[in-house]
């Protein structure tokens, strides 16, 4: 009991401790408060806000850390998205000169700060970066920006605005909405049909999903019979259509969030016997594939490499200009891939 | 006979060598990475991969003590996580008691209190079951790393807590505290947290007897609980620093993020148990010691940061990372049967 007391005491101590040095930081914070209110009622100030950043961009451009390094920070490329997002945009800033450093995060918030840390102790000219969360990646582009280092964010976006200099993504609303008009024709307008969602805290998983059903709602004959998330994953799609077919063998189209999950669908249900209409999003090779054999419907290109390329021409263009002449959050339509014009479709890169 | 005493000489500077290898890895890393990377030796560079460390090296710490125990903490990466959304919740939220109608907002202090302490209670938890319920501590942590982490999706159903400025109104503001520089140095905060948290870690193991008790325990546990040792009790506190350790990396990183992310710490817990064994620690328990684990954590901050600045792509740094582990537990086993050769030595020359 003796040697309880002690722990015990011992643990107070370092609690009292840590109360101490957390009472000395106050003095700090309240200094930090007052910029951080002038930041919240500018973008409340919607009137002024195109003003705003273009005088921002006039009066102090961010000149970059000072080497000539581009840093392409996206998720794991083992997904063959990120894969032609972070190698089309290597090869874009080799092309105009730049040396590039490619970094993954993982979808890890922390990993990504890290590797922003990175960037600016590396001096970096600029930081394209897919981004690791909404709200999370928001103070890694903020503390590039105090480091002069421009940011300029790829395929998803963030909470704030008038931290990164440019956020270019895919019209994941307009993607969904076009093939889920082809899914609702390949149904005949009726018949039962089951949801997978993308991860739920991912921002994107939500636009898809409310935009797919913003059209398949207009039916009253479409049923949704099952919703379940399936994290993106194509083994976790595959477990979940499997449980789902279990209870409802009677379904007659599934929507996914992505394509990958749509992979894990279609093997799920080409084991139960069964060809039914099945509709992504991104346009991966391996959907391409899906939708020549005909075992899956249509999915939603997102143009990665148009999407890559164009944010490295910016940050040339910026880090030469100091403007990009551009809007900072800039929308890059998708294409609605179906058997008709699949052959098109490589490597996410769409060929008219 | 001289040929011996030569010999023995040859092996006495062998095992010096042998036992600062991890030391003498992070100098050959170091010296590496500053001529293929050429931002690296700076002062910024070195205090990014410090506050990087930071965070595995304080998991690391309870991690050591509980592998010493000859146990294994997989549920650290979670308590950091759940410890995060936890203090982010009360601060964005704060704690809403509907018996009374109110919702109370804790001052930055008092909720990382409550925190970390909270943090404490979950590795307890880890260390009654294991104790009490005799579950192998591999499956008992495998188990609360997964209840940790969904009940850290459900605490915002997988959303973000991204309000963590606070309110000056709510007194609740402050958080970012952790995630910043010590009061106008470069120095950060968490650095200083996870030296605070080493020092006293390493003194309680060496110089208490509650520390060379959690030594024994690995070494021989039965023969420590004939020799009247608490067992149980021991090994409850050795996991109930560990949940302290992480919830208290847990508070960090959501302060550094300005940001609760429920799946922060994924994966961390092997972090942790690398440095743990680089800076060696056995996996069979009773040998180890707090000032090789931050030398290992450093070792594995090292490598990743310094890759990275490299251009070193993923999949390599993976291949690096999982080799230097192996070849550092591979040294491992020869300094100890070197060790055991030595000894053994000694003792037929005294004869």
């Amino acid at each position: 009991m003796k040697g309880f007391k002690k722990v015990l005491a011992m643990l107070l101590a370092v609690a009292m401790v840590a109360a101490m040095v957390m009472g000395c930081s106050g003095g700090d914070d309240a200094k930090e408060e007052a910029p951080k209110d002038d930041a919240q009622t500018e973008s409340t100030d919607e009137g002024g806000e195109d003003a705003a950043p273009e005088d921002d961009t006039q009066a102090e451009a961010l000149k970059g850390g000072g080497s000539n390094i581009i840093y392409i920070i996206t998720p794991s490329v083992s997904n063959p998205a990120f894969k032609a997002e972070a190698d089309t945009a290597t090869a874009k800033a080799k092309e105009l000169g730049y040396e590039v450093k490619a970094v993954s995060h993982d979808d890890d918030p922390t990993k990504q700060t890290e590797a922003f840390d990175n960037a600016i102790a590396d001096k970096a000219a600029a930081i394209i970066c897919d981004n690791a969360g909404a709200d999370a990646t928001i103070e890694a582009v903020k503390k590039a920006r105090d480091a002069q280092i421009p940011t300029f964010l790829i395929d998803r976006e963030i909470n704030e605005e008038g931290v990164a200099i440019s956020q270019i993504v895919a019209n994941n609303y307009q993607g969904a909405k076009a093939i889920a008009e082809e899914f609702v024709v390949a149904m005949g307008e009726k018949g039962k049909y089951v949801e997978l969602l993308g991860k739920e805290s991912d921002t994107n998983a939500g636009v898809r999903s409310s935009a797919f059903h913003e059209v398949i709602d207009q039916y009253p004959d479409m049923e949704m019979v099952a919703q379940q998330t399936a994290n993106w994953e194509q083994t976790e799609a595959f477990d979940k259509m499997e449980a789902i077919l279990q209870s409802n063998p009677d379904i007659n189209g599934v929507i996914c969030g992505n394509d990958t999950m749509m992979q894990g669908a279609c093997a799920a249900l080409e084991a139960a016997k069964l060809n039914l209409p099945v509709i992504g999003v991104d346009g991966s090779d391996e959907a391409a594939a899906l939708i020549k054999e005909g075992k899956a419907t249509g999915t939603a290109l997102q143009q990665f490499a148009v999407i890559a390329s164009m944010a490295v021409e910016q940050a040339d263009k910026y880090l030469k200009e100091g403007s990009t002449g551009l809007d900072e959050k800039q929308l890059v339509d998708c294409i609605a891939i179906t058997k008709d014009n699949v052959d098109k479709l490589s490597g996410f890169v769409f060929t008219e | 006979m001289a040929g011996t005493k030569k010999s023995g000489n040859n092996n006495q500077l062998l095992m010096t060598l042998l036992k600062g290898r991890t030391f003498i890895v992070l100098i050959i890393l170091f010296i590496f990475f500053s001529i293929t990377a050429n931002n690296f030796l700076t002062a910024g560079a070195l205090l990014s991969i410090a506050k990087h460390v930071a965070l595995y090296g304080i998991l690391a710490v309870g991690m050591t003590y509980v592998i010493i125990t000859g146990g294994i903490d997989l549920s650290v990466g979670s308590v950091a996580g759940l410890a995060g959304m936890i203090a982010g919740g009360f601060i964005e939220q704060g704690l809403t008691l509907k018996m009374f109608g109110v919702t109370v907002y804790f001052s930055v202090p008092l909720l990382v209190l409550i925190t970390v302490l909270l943090g404490g209670l979950m590795g307890m938890l880890n260390g009654l079951i294991i104790t009490k319920f005799n579950v192998a501590p591999f499956i008992a942590t495998l188990g609360t790393m997964y209840i940790w982490r969904g009940l850290a999706n459900i605490r915002s159903n997988g959303a973000t807590f991204s309000q963590l400025a606070g309110h000056e109104g709510l007194g609740n503001t402050g958080f970012n505290f952790f995630g910043s520089n010590l009061g106008g140095t470069s120095i950060p905060v968490g650095v200083v947290i996870m030296a605070i948290i080493a020092i006293f870690a390493g003194i309680v193991l060496k110089k208490t007897p509650f520390g060379w008790h959690v030594l024994s325990i690995g070494g021989n546990e039965k023969a420590s609980k004939l020799s009247g040792i608490k067992v149980d009790r021991v090994k409850i506190w050795v996991y109930a620093f560990s949940g302290f350790c992480a919830a208290v990396v847990g508070i960090i990183a959501t302060s550094q993020l300005v940001a609760a992310h429920p799946a922060t710490g994924e994966s961390w817990e092997m972090n942790a148990i690398a440095s743990s064994v680089l800076g060696g620690t056995s996996m069979a328990g009773g040998v180890g010691n707090i000032g090789g684990t931050i030398v290992g954590a450093f070792v594995i901050g090292v490598i990743n940061d310094g890759m990275t600045m490299c251009g070193v792509t993923e999949f390599w740094q993976q291949i690096i990372r999982g080799l230097v582990i192996i070849v550092a537990v591979i040294i491992d086993q020869f300094q100890r049967n070197l060790q055991a050769k030595m000894a053994l030595q000694a003792r037929n020359e005294n004869k």
